[in-house]
C-alpha cells in the first residue's frame, strides 16, 4: 500500500478530482447555506437604497473566472432590478462588456422586460487605462466616456444627461477577478472620497484575503468566491421569492448549485493532504529504521 | 535627449499627480495627467500587439522550439483582430439608423440662409458650468439679445435643451425656438438635418412638388441643389422582394398606397423609397385580431376541430384550454376601455403658460400657485348604438379599425383619446395564429398532441411568420444604412461572437479549471508537515478548506454555544479577519513605504532603470 501511494501516478489524482467535481454535478448535490455577516453587509447596502437611486456595477472579470463570479454578478443585477435602481454598467477588463451583456440578457431582458435601456440601465462599456480610468471618472466621467457601449452620445441618454462623475452614485458594486479590480476601486475611488462613494465587492477566492484589510471602512461588504455568491443569492432569493411565496428561478441559485462540487472537491483536498502526510511520515520512519 | 525627455515626462506627471492629490485647486491638473495616461494605455494595446507579432514572427523564422505554437498564436491574433476591427458580419447599429429616411451629405454652412431662426432670449449657464448639449452645439449661437438656430430643430434636441436648465424662462424660450425652427409648412415632418453627422434627411418618397419646394429654398447654391437632387433619387429607389403567399384578403395598407406595388404573377413586392417602421408595421399587421371564444357552441366547435386531427384532449388539457380561452378578451372589456378614455384628460401646461401665470400673479402681488397640468375635454360616454357596434366587432374582427372608428363617430360622440384607446386595445389583441400557438404549447405541457393537431394549431402562425419575414426583408432592402460600420463587433451571430463564444470562452475557462487538478496533485505531493511553520500552514488550510463549505459547519455543529468560537465556520472568520488582516496590513504598509521611496527615486531621476540600459 505504501509503495502504491508513494509512487502514485498523478493521473489517478486527476481522475479523483474529475470525479469529485463531476459526480456532484450529475447528482445535483446541494447543501443549505447560511449567510455570514459579510454577505449581510453587501445585501443591506443595496437593500437600504431607494427606488431610482443610481448604482454603478463594475464587472471586471473574464470567462476564466465566470464560474466563480458569474452567480454573484447575476445576483447583484437581480437585486438592483428588484429595488428599481438606476444601473450603470462599466468594465475595465477588455472582455468585461461581454460579461455585462451576459448579465443583461440573463436577468434584465428575461425577467425585467419593462426596464428601458437608457432610462433604467445603461452599459458604458470598456475603457483601457486600468486605475487611470477610475481616477478620471471619479471627478469627470464625460472626459473619458462621451458615448455608451453602443456608441450613443451620453447627452442623448436620459439617465446620463446630467451625470457628472461617479461620486453621484449611491453605491458602487465591483465584481473583480484581479487587476484592475477591487483594490484599485478602493484606492482611487472609495479612499479619496469616503463620504461620497460607498463600495461593496465580490471577488475570487484567492483575491479575498488581500481585501480584508480594507473592511469595513473603505469596503462596506465583500463576497468571497462562490461561497459568498451562494450566501448573497440566498438573501436575495429569501427576500424577493420566498417572502412572495414563489419558487425562485434556478439561475438565481447557481451559486448554491456550484457549492456542491466545491464541497466534495475540498474534502478530497483534505483527504489528499492527510494521505500525503501519512506517506511522508511512514517514509521518514522507514528511512530512519533503515539507516 | 533620448533619456532626458522620458525622464522629464515621468517626473512632471508624477509630481502633478502628487500635488493634485493634496491640493484641491490642482485637482484638474491631475485629471488631465490621468487622461493622458489613459490615452497612452490605449496606445500601449497597439504596441503590445506589435510586440507580440514581432516576438512570434522571430521565433517562426528561426524555427525555434515551439514555433508551431507561435504560428497558431499569430494566426489566431490576426484572424481575431481582422474580424473584430472589420466588424465582419455585423449589422449597422440600430440606434444610429434613420429608418424611413433618405440621406445626403451636406455641411451646415450649405443649408439655406433662410433656414436660420432666431428667438429672443439668453443661453443660460448650466449649474455644473458645462457647455450646451453636444447635439445642438454646432447649430445654436447667442446673437446679441437673440438665440439663433441654424436648420430645423429635432425633438431630441428640444429635449436636450429643455434638460439643460429647468428655469421657466429658459423652458419658454426653448418652446419658442422649437416652434420657430421648423421647415416650411409643406415640408414639415419630411425634411430634417442632422448637424452632428452633416446629413440632410428626407422621410418617405419625395414628390416632384417637394423637390421643387426644397430647391426653391436656395436655388443659387449648387451644393444645396445637388443634395436635394441626391435625396430625390434615393427616395425613389425601388426595392423588390419575393413572397410565398399573400395573406387572405390582402389590401395595400393606407400608409403604403403610393409606394408599394404587388406583382401577384411574379410573387414580388416592390417598394419605392425607404420604408418607415410605421409602414413596416402596417404591412406586417395583415392578420385580423382573433375574436373571443366564450363558453358555448363556438368553443365546443373549436375543441371538436382539435379532436378531429388526433386523439381527444385529456382532462388536464381541456382545463388548460378553457382557462386560457376564459382569460382572453371580450366585448365588455373593449367597451370599458373606450368608455374610460372618455374622461377629461390631464395635460401638462407649456412653460409659456406657466410663465404667464407666474408673471400675472407677481403683478398682482400674489404668490404664484403653479399647477403643472390642466384639464381638457369633457366626459364622453358611449351610447347604446356605439356599444352595439363594439359588440358586433367582437363577433367579426375582420372589420378594419378605420371603418369601425368612422361608424362609432357617426353613431355618437367619440373623442380623440377614445379613438386612441380603441386602436391601442385592438392592436394588443393576439391574432388567431398567436392564440393557437399559445394554446398548442400549453396543451403540449399537459399531454400529447398528434402531428395533425400540432399542424392544425400552428399552421396560422407559420403563415403569419412567413409574411412578417417578407415585410422585414422589404424593410431591410428599402433601408439606406447610415454609418454601415456602426454595428457592434460582438453582435450575436457575427464571426467575432462565434470566436468568443466557442473558442475564447471555453479555452480560458478550461485553463482556469485545470488549476483544480494541479492543486490537488500538489496537495498530495508537496503539502507536508515538515516543520512548525508547515504544520501551522497545514492547520490553517484545513480550517479554511472545511470552513468554506457545509461540511465544516456540520462537523462542529455539536459544539455548545459557550464555545461557539471553536466552530469551524467561526474559526474561519477569525483567521480571515484577525490573523490574515493583521498580516496583510503589515505587508501592505511595508509595500506602501517601499513604493513611496522608489517613486521618489524615480521622480527625482536617481533611479533610471525604467529607461533601459545605456547601450540601447
Amino acid at each position: 500500500m505504501y509503495h502504491f501511494l508513494s509512487t502514485l501516478d498523478r493521473r489517478w489524482i486527476f481522475l479523483l478530482m474529475g470525479a469529485a467535481v463531476t459526480i456532484p454535478i450529475l447528482l445535483e448535490l446541494q447543501f443549505p447555506e447560511e449567510a455570514t455577516s459579510l454577505a449581510h453587509a453587501v445585501f443591506n447596502e443595496i437593500e437600504q437604497l431607494e427606488e431610482g437611486d443610481p448604482v454603478l456595477l463594475a464587472f471586471d472579470y473574464d470567462p476564466a473566472s465566470e464560474g466563480e463570479l458569474g452567480p454573484m454578478a447575476t445576483a447583484f443585477v437581480r437585486h438592483c432590478c428588484e429595488k428599481k435602481l438606476k444601473i450603470y454598467f462599466i468594465a475595465l477588463w477588455p472582455v468585461g462588456p461581454q460579461m455585462i451583456d451576459d448579465s443583461i440578457n440573463r436577468v434584465i431582458k428575461t425577467d425585467f422586460p419593462d426596464m428601458v435601456y437608457g432610462e433604467d440601465y445603461v452599459n458604458l462599456g470598456f475603457k483601457p487605462g486600468n486605475e487611470g480610468v477610475i481616477k478620471v471618472i471619479v471627478t469627470d466621467l464625460k472626459q473619458l466616456y462621451s458615448t455608451d457601449d453602443r456608441g450613443t452620445d451620453l447627452d442623448q441618454i436620459p439617465m446620463c444627461r446630467d451625470l457628472v462623475n461617479i461620486q453621484s452614485m449611491d453605491l458602487v458594486a465591483e465584481v473583480s477577478a484581479g487587476y484592475p479590480g477591487v483594490k484599485e476601486w478602493v484606492q482611487y475611488a472609495a479612499t479619496p472620497y469616503p463620504d461620497q462613494i460607498r463600495l461593496v465587492a465580490g471577488c475570487t477566492g484567492v483575491g479575498a484575503p488581500l481585501l480584508y484589510p480594507y473592511m469595513p471602512e473603505q469596503l462596506k461588504g465583500l463576497l468571497g468566491a462562490i461561497k459568498g455568491a451562494a450566501e448573497y443569492e440566498k438573501l436575495v432569493v429569501d427576500r424577493y421569492d420566498r417572502e412572495a411565496g414563489r419558487e425562485p428561478d434556478l439561475k438565481y441559485l447557481e451559486g448554491k448549485r456550484r457549492m456542491g462540487p466545491q464541497l466534495v472537491a475540498h474534502i478530497l483536498m483534505v483527504v489528499l493532504i492527510v494521505v500525503g502526510n501519512i506517506v511522508f511520515f511512514v517514509g521518514r520512519s522507514r528511512e530512519g529504521t533503515n539507516s | 535627449m533620448k533619456r532626458t525627455v522620458p525622464m522629464l515626462i515621468t517626473g512632471i506627471s508624477g509630481f502633478v499627480l502628487l500635488i493634485s492629490f493634496f491640493i484641491p485647486y490642482t485637482e484638474g491638473w491631475g485629471e488631465k495627467a490621468a487622461i493622458w495616461f489613459d490615452i497612452l494605455a490605449a496606445v500601449a494595446f497597439i504596441l503590445g500587439g506589435g510586440n507580440l507579432l514581432k516576438i512570434h514572427f522571430k521565433k517562426i523564422s528561426k524555427r525555434a522550439a515551439g514555433w508551431g505554437f507561435s504560428a497558431v498564436t499569430v494566426i489566431a491574433f490576426v484572424a481575431t483582430l481582422t474580424i473584430g476591427l472589420g466588424k465582419v458580419g455585423s449589422n449597422p447599429a440600430q440606434q444610429q439608423q434613420m429608418y424611413g429616411s433618405a440621406l445626403a451629405q451636406l455641411e451646415l454652412s450649405d443649408l439655406p440662409e433662410s433656414q436660420t431662426f432666431s428667438v429672443e432670449g439668453q443661453i443660460p449657464t448650466h449649474a455644473n458650468k458645462t457647455a450646451v448639449p453636444f447635439i445642438v452645439r454646432d447649430q445654436l449661437t447667442q446673437d446679441g439679445q437673440n438665440i439663433t438656430f441654424r436648420g430645423w430643430i429635432q425633438p431630441l434636441q428640444v429635449a436636450a435643451l429643455s434638460g439643460f436648465q429647468d428655469e421657466l424662462e429658459w423652458l419658454a424660450t426653448v418652446e419658442a425656438l422649437a416652434r420657430a425652427a421648423q421647415p416650411p409648412e409643406t415640408l414639415r415632418g419630411k425634411i430634417g438635418y442632422d448637424a452632428g453627422n452633416s446629413r440632410l434627411t428626407f422621410q418617405g418618397r419625395m414628390s416632384q412638388d417637394d423637390q421643387a419646394d426644397l430647391k426653391a429654398l436656395d436655388s443659387s447654391n449648387a451644393t444645396w441643389t445637388a443634395a436635394v437632387e441626391s435625396l430625390f433619387q434615393q427616395s425613389r429607389r425601388t426595392s423588390t422582394v419575393d413572397f410565398s403567399s399573400l395573406p387572405a384578403g390582402f389590401k395595400i395598407p393606407g400608409p403604403l398606397k403610393d409606394s408599394l406595388v404587388v406583382d401577384k404573377s411574379k410573387k414580388q413586392l416592390s417598394m419605392t423609397g425607404p420604408m418607415s417602421p410605421g409602414q413596416r408595421a402596417a404591412l406586417s399587421n395583415q392578420f385580423r385580431p382573433t375574436p373571443p371564444l366564450p363558453k358555448g357552441p363556438r368553443r365546443e366547435a373549436f375543441i371538436t376541430a382539435i379532436g378531429k386531427h388526433g386523439p381527444p384532449l385529456n382532462k388536464s388539457q381541456l382545463a388548460t384550454l378553457n382557462n386560457l380561452l376564459d382569460g382572453g378578451w371580450n366585448a365588455q372589456q373593449l367597451i370599458i376601455a373606450v368608455s374610460t378614455a372618455g374622461e377629461p384628460q390631464e395635460v401638462r401646461k407649456s412653460a409659456r403658460e406657466l410663465l404667464d401665470e407666474k408673471t400675472a400673479a407677481e403683478q398682482t402681488g400674489q404668490v404664484a400657485d403653479l399647477k403643472p397640468t390642466r384639464t381638457i375635454g369633457e366626459t364622453t360616454r358611449l351610447n347604446e348604438a356605439q356599444e352595439d357596434l363594439l359588440r358586433a366587432f367582437a363577433e367579426n374582427t375582420a372589420q378594419p379599425v378605420a371603418e369601425l372608428t368612422k361608424q362609432l363617430g357617426e353613431a355618437g360622440t367619440l373623442s380623440d383619446p377614445q379613438v386612441s384607446a380603441l386602436t391601442r386595445f385592438i392592436s394588443q389583441i393576439s391574432t388567431t395564429g398567436e392564440r393557437n400557438r399559445t394554446l398548442c404549447f400549453a396543451l403540449l405541457a399537459n399531454g400529447p398532441l398528434s402531428s395533425g393537431q400540432r399542424d392544425f394549431l400552428l399552421d396560422d402562425v407559420r403563415t403569419e411568420f412567413l409574411w412578417h419575414r417578407t415585410a422585414g426583408a422589404l424593410f431591410v432592402a428599402a433601408h439606406q444604412p447610415r454609418f454601415p460600420w456602426s454595428g457592434e463587433y460582438r453582435e450575436q451571430g457575427s464571426p467575432f461572437w462565434w470566436l468568443y463564444e466557442y473558442t475564447f470562452k471555453p479555452l480560458t475557462a478550461s485553463m482556469f479549471a485545470m488549476l483544480a487538478f494541479y492543486v490537488a496533485s500538489a496537495a498530495f505531493r508537496a503539502f507536508r508537515a515538515k516543520n512548525l511553520e508547515a504544520i501551522l500552514l497545514l492547520g490553517t488550510a484545513f480550517i479554511i478548506l472545511l470552513g468554506r463549505t457545509f461540511a465544516g459547519a456540520t462537523l462542529t455543529s455539536w459544539l455548545p454555544d459557550s464555545i461557539a468560537g471553536l466552530k469551524i465556520e467561526n474559526l474561519t472568520v477569525t483567521i480571515m479577519t484577525v490573523f490574515n488582516t493583521a498580516g496583510n496590513r503589515a505587508i501592505m504598509i511595508g509595500i506602501a513605504l517601499g513604493i513611496a521611496a522608489t517613486s521618489l527615486k524615480v521622480l527625482l531621476g536617481v533611479d533610471r532603470s525604467y529607461l533601459g540600459s545605456q547601450e540601447d
